[in-house]
């Protein structure tokens, strides 16, 4: 069970900010991406433009491995505009 | 009064109330240093020829602000004489004119805070989880940094 965050147009698409999603344990980012969508159909438009934050680490969607713990953090990051 | 070395520090936050330059650069004096360089972001009145109304900022906070402390540290690697940084960023809803971002660096000699507080600019852009939505007269927009290297060019 991880947190999943959503942040500005992926909040907006999701309507809400968090919640506790199951997942495997050792999935690619790409997977993970494929489960939140499944959950929430409207983040399939977003998918070109964002990338993950997994334990406050950038993560791109793609093969990359991840080893999730319990409790561990996923944020999805709609590009950035601070400053 | 206890020797104070005026150790280097980091100032950084993230706050809904309004940005003070005066607070920001206060923070960064320094009896070692000659030179505080500041960078102040404020909010524009129009985009593409539609009038905005005002910006409202949301962000990650606590990754946020870890992203800041690595560019401060980037920052004392490639400017070591670098004296203390502070980077102050509004949340919420920011009223055209008023500043989003102040950025302030002191430094013994002016080149390194003036090159030191580009480089905290640029690099914010590109890497702090902090979003920028423009509100107009009849609709909205959530904004994309062009050093932000996963949004889409063609917009």
């Amino acid at each position: 069970q991880v947190s999943v965050l959503y942040f500005a147009r992926s909040a907006e698409l999701a309507g809400l900010r968090c919640e506790t999603l199951s997942v495997p344990r050792q999935i690619t980012s790409l997977q993970l991406w494929e489960e939140i969508v499944k959950v929430h159909p409207r983040l399939a438009v977003i998918r070109d433009q964002v990338v993950f934050a997994v334990q406050q680490e950038y993560v791109l969607l793609g093969d990359q491995l991840l080893v999730l713990q319990p409790g561990d953090e996923v944020a999805i990051i709609p590009p950035i505009s601070g400053g | 009064m206890e020797e104070n070395e005026d150790v280097p520090k980091d100032f950084i936050k993230l706050k809904s109330e309004k940005l003070s330059v005066d607070e920001v650069s206060e923070l960064v004096v320094s009896p070692y240093c000659g030179a505080v360089s500041l960078f102040i972001g404020t909010t524009r009145n129009n985009f593409e020829g539609k009038k905005v109304i005002h910006l409202e900022y949301e962000a990650y906070t606590s990754m946020a602000e870890t992203e800041i402390k690595k560019i401060c540290r980037d920052v004392r690697q490639k400017w070591p004489s670098v004296k203390h940084i502070a980077v102050h960023h509004r949340l919420g809803v920011v009223p055209i004119t008023e500043a989003s971002v102040i950025i302030a660096v002191s430094s013994p000699h002016r080149a390194e805070s003036l090159e030191a507080v580009t480089y905290c600019i640029n690099t914010l852009k590109a890497s702090v989880p902090i979003w920028k939505k423009e509100i107009y007269e009849d609709e909205y927009s959530w904004k994309e940094n062009k050093e932000c290297f996963w949004a889409n060019s063609e917009k």
